[in-house]
């Protein structure tokens, strides 16, 4: 069963992307709400994709990005925000998230997202 | 003179963005209108901020034109839009702001687009606000009108709907020649 994590530090925005993974079929969801969750989470669970916001509390997705990548090069990492910020998307795309999704995302999005950089 | 060049230049201006590096989510087929029942219409604005940052199957890009209630600079903002051209629907005097009474410009703009830019993408958002300046079946009839034009090149419509401001004909009347984006909503 594929393992997605998603990091942000809001909480009804986690419960509503739980809410949509399990809706397109995905039910192995953790969540965390900052950096440091985010890294424990991460080492703790090895998902196969992070959904990380661009935009957290302390150190940025950006950071957070470099940070998972680093414990685990083969993870797929989707970039999150609630603007298009060119500057900050291309960022965590050089950081080595695979993709971007705008929130608040929808389930046509994300499907479209995990069936595009699955294996 | 001046007035001249000042066209000149604006008509040559890009209307292109510079894309964003990531993938295309939306399969939106051209030739088709798609409507969205939706409030806010958030599905509408990723699928069309989707389709002009990447490029479609041919690795051409799409060029969009966005009409909406919404004031311009913030559209921009959120959604980093920087040469797509935005038209407000307002109440208001000024360049690239439609009176929602004005359906002859509006139609126009949105036809003139479509044959400059047959791959292009249309998203008109207000259609409640036209509806509450106008007669429905005024405001259907530019629907249909720019939809046959859609359904004659490679351009698309997206339209957002919200479901709560029409009667149960008057939504079967305008989503009778158009696709739906079903999108599932979480409880909030």
């Amino acid at each position: 069963m594929v393992k997605i994590l998603v990091v942000d530090d809001s909480e009804a925005f986690r419960k509503v992307m739980i809410e949509l993974l399990v809706k397109v079929g995905f039910h192995d969801v953790t969540e965390a709400s900052n950096f440091e969750e985010g890294v424990q989470m991460f080492r703790q669970e090895r998902p196969q994709f992070t959904f990380v916001d661009m935009i957290l509390p302390g150190k940025s997705g950006v950071e957070l990005t470099k940070e998972l990548l680093a414990i685990d090069p083969e993870t797929t990492v989707i970039a999150m925000s609630s603007i298009i910020n060119k500057t900050m998307i291309r960022q965590s795309l050089d950081a080595g998230a695979k993709d971007f999704l705008l929130k608040p995302t929808n389930a046509i999005a994300l499907s479209s997202v995990l069936t595009m950089w699955s294996d | 003179m001046v007035f001249s060049l000042f066209k000149k230049s604006k008509a040559k201006r890009s209307l292109k963005e510079s894309g964003l590096g990531i993938s295309r989510k939306y399969n939106l087929l051209p030739g088709r209108c798609y409507v969205v029942e939706e409030s806010p219409p958030d599905v509408s604005f990723d699928a069309f901020t989707n389709l002009i940052n990447t490029p479609d199957a041919g690795a051409k890009k799409t060029v969009g034109l966005a009409v909406t209630r919404q004031h311009p600079e913030l559209v921009r903002q959120k959604y980093g839009l920087e040469n797509t051209p935005i038209y407000w629907l307002a109440t208001r005097t000024g360049e690239e702001i439609i009176a929602p009474t004005n359906l002859g410009i509006l139609t126009h703009t949105m036809v003139k687009f479509i044959d400059e830019h047959p791959n292009g993408v249309i998203l008109l958002d207000g259609l409640e606000y036209l509806i509450s300046n106008n007669d429905f079946n005024k405001v259907l009839r530019i629907i249909d009108q720019v939809s046959d034009h859609i359904s004659q090149s490679s351009s698309r419509l997206i339209l957002p709907v919200d479901p709560r401001a029409f009667e149960q004909r008057e939504l079967a009347l305008l989503e009778r020649n158009m696709e739906k984006i079903q999108i599932h909503k979480p409880a909030q």
